[in-house]
């Protein structure tokens, strides 16, 4: 039996890749915007020789993103809608349990933590909160991006409202990738120093089993364990919301 | 041990060597000559003085006494005699203190190209009292222009006079005066602005003058992108400035919501990061929508910035602006339930969602490692 359980897809892999690159870019640029008066973002300025060309790259970066939210939102849509993947990514009442079970584990109130499915709640909510992020991000940055044509739809305050969402919005999902995503993929003694699973889309069957134990089961029943020593799972239709 | 016979030893030798000598009757009238000296120097010195600035004007009274430049123009050399009397120097120095190597007459033979040339000999006298302010002018534009032989461009003299120089700034409604002999019509803009108004009408001495933003020797050049990035430092001067903001019934908040808008923030990043805007033009400043010396009253009928006038002004950089876009500028206001409800709202909301997500997330994170340890 293999060693290694495959989790994502080439697709998946290549988007979290961009979006990974597009969303450094961006805080990258969109943070000397918000604190224009530190020394440090106008360093960064100075670094893309003006602020004309920092917004250029913001600008781009901002647009990528949408395409990639699009396409992705896209993609998952058509898979769920023509039963190719489950969607392993929608929230559900197990997810309230397990996080009071979690939570329950953690102040020493239940001897062992839930056993989670293909995506656990911790998951589930970074997921949804990059998700519906975006859509914040999206939909105030193109207000600013185009201010001139949402005022021919929008009163006028819109247009200052989207700013301070944008700029908060945008601090929020920043300081949650630091301190959530950072610990749970690099910091957090389970993983430490650095869960790969999303950049090989492979994961150990000893992790699957100490973190996704009720989908290796899943995995088990549908496919008798193979003779050889390929990967278990075959990488066509495994999609990211789902499986 | 070596102490005590140190001790002992300073008073071994009394009162010997401190008796003071018995005054000597000379004394006296020493120390009379002594303080007298100075006045009666100065006075003979004020004698020369005098004897050799009515030696100098014997010729220079003479209101023909002209000099002709290579380029064929002339300058009259006449003085008033009671004009220099009356001035700040008139009682300090004489003619040869500035005109070095004047001394002898007939004067050494000196030819000069232009009037520029002539003009910019004699700013080397000024500076050998007023280095501070000469060092400070070789980095304003009129230097500039003059070391390039611009006719035009003033030196020391033009703005101050030679020979009846007065005390510098005084009075503040001078300057204007003095700048508006050159520069006419941004003159007569600043005349009808609401700064100067209030001081050529009113006499008020808290607006500002010409010098006040733009130096009186180290004048940059206004058209500069460093210099324009400048202006809502140079506004801001004043209008941040709270007790004299009360004193007219002004916002002193109009800096910090203008920086924390996208045309401020846009000239922060520029002007902080030392970077010129691509486009060849700076984002909208103070001036941009204010005016800058025809600055009026933001409840003046004409004013460019009154709500009815706006659009037209947004315009001006974004052809097209719609009818709801001065709506989109919360008009120097703090955002407020009364104000800008909307901006309020997502403000207030993200004050409290982004403390709540990420405390509870790090919570989340320290117990986590809390239940490691514990299961170690």
């Amino acid at each position: 039996m293999s060693d290694l359980v495959i989790r994502f897809t080439r697709r998946q892999r290549l988007e979290h890749v961009l979006v990974m690159t597009t969303f450094t870019l961006l805080a990258i640029t969109g943070f000397p915007q918000k604190f224009y008066d530190a020394s440090w973002a106008h360093a960064t300025v100075a670094l893309f020789g003006g602020v004309d060309r920092l917004r250029l790259v913001h600008r781009v970066c901002g647009v990528l993103f949408a395409a990639l939210a699009i396409l992705h939102v896209a993609l998952v849509s058509f898979e769920v809608a023509t039963g190719r993947s489950r969607p392993s990514l929608v929230p559900t009442r197990r997810d309230f349990a397990d996080a009071m079970q979690t939570l329950r584990y953690y102040l020493g109130l239940a001897d062992r933590q839930a056993p989670f499915d293909r995506f656990d709640y911790r998951q589930k909510f970074e997921y949804w909160g990059l998700l519906l992020g975006g859509v914040v991000m999206i939909a105030t940055g193109f207000i600013l991006l185009y201010p001139l044509a949402a005022l021919q739809l929008l009163p006028g305050e819109l247009v200052p409202a989207s700013k301070v969402a944008h700029s908060n919005e945008g601090l929020m999902a920043f300081l949650v990738v630091i301190t959530w995503h950072i610990y749970n993929a690099h910091l957090s003694p389970d993983v430490f120093p650095f869960d790969t699973s999303i950049f090989t889309g492979r994961i150990s069957r000893e992790r699957m089993a100490h973190e996704h134990p009720l989908e290796l089961e899943r995995i088990a029943a549908a496919q008798p364990p193979p003779a050889n020593h390929e990967p278990a799972l075959a990488e066509k239709g495994d999609s990211p919301l789902l499986q | 041990m070596r102490v005590c016979l140190r001790r002992s030893r300073r008073t071994a030798t009394p009162d010997r060597g401190l008796r003071l000598p018995r005054a000597p009757r000379l004394v006296l009238p020493v120390l009379i000559l002594f303080f007298i000296l100075p006045f009666a120097r100065a006075a003979s010195a004020q004698t020369e003085a005098r004897e050799e600035i009515d030696t100098c004007l014997t010729c220079h009274a003479d209101e023909s006494l002209t000099i002709t430049f290579g380029d064929g123009t002339t300058q009259s050399l006449a003085v008033d005699g009671s004009s220099f009397a009356g001035s700040v120097h008139g009682e300090t120095l004489r003619c040869t203190d500035c005109h070095a190597g004047m001394g002898d007459v007939p004067h050494p033979e000196r030819t000069f190209k232009n009037r520029a040339e002539f003009r910019a000999a004699f700013r080397d006298a000024c500076r050998s009292c007023h280095v501070e302010t000469y060092t400070q002018s070789l980095d304003g534009v009129h230097d500039r222009l003059l070391a390039k032989g611009d006719a035009r461009a003033p030196a020391c003299a033009d703005c101050h006079g030679a020979h009846d120089i007065g005390k510098a700034g005084r009075p503040r409604a001078a300057i204007s005066r003095t700048c508006a002999r050159c520069h006419e019509s941004i003159s007569a803009a600043y005349a009808t602005s609401v700064h100067g108004r209030s001081l050529l009408d009113a006499g008020n001495p808290d607006v500002p003058v010409c010098t006040d933003c733009h130096h009186a020797h180290d004048i940059a050049d206004p058209r500069a992108t460093s210099w324009l990035l400048r202006t809502p430092e140079l506004c801001g001067r004043c209008h941040t400035n709270a007790p004299l903001m009360a004193k007219y019934g002004l916002s002193p908040n109009v800096l910090s919501t203008y920086l924390a808008d996208f045309h401020g923030a846009s000239a922060s990043l520029s002007a902080g990061s030392g970077t010129e805007p691509e486009k060849g033009r700076v984002t909208a400043l103070c001036i941009d929508c204010h005016g800058v010396h025809n600055v009026m009253r933001v409840t003046d009928p004409d004013s460019p910035v009154l709500k009815a006038n706006l659009q037209r002004t947004c315009a001006r950089c974004h052809p097209g602006a719609p009818a709801s876009m001065p709506a989109a500028w919360l008009s120097h206001y703090e955002p407020s339930w009364q104000k800008a409800p909307v901006v309020y709202s997502v403000k207030v909301a993200y004050a409290v969602l982004i403390p709540f997500i990420i405390g509870g997330l790090v919570l989340q994170i320290l117990l986590h490692l809390w239940r490691l340890v514990v299961n170690r």
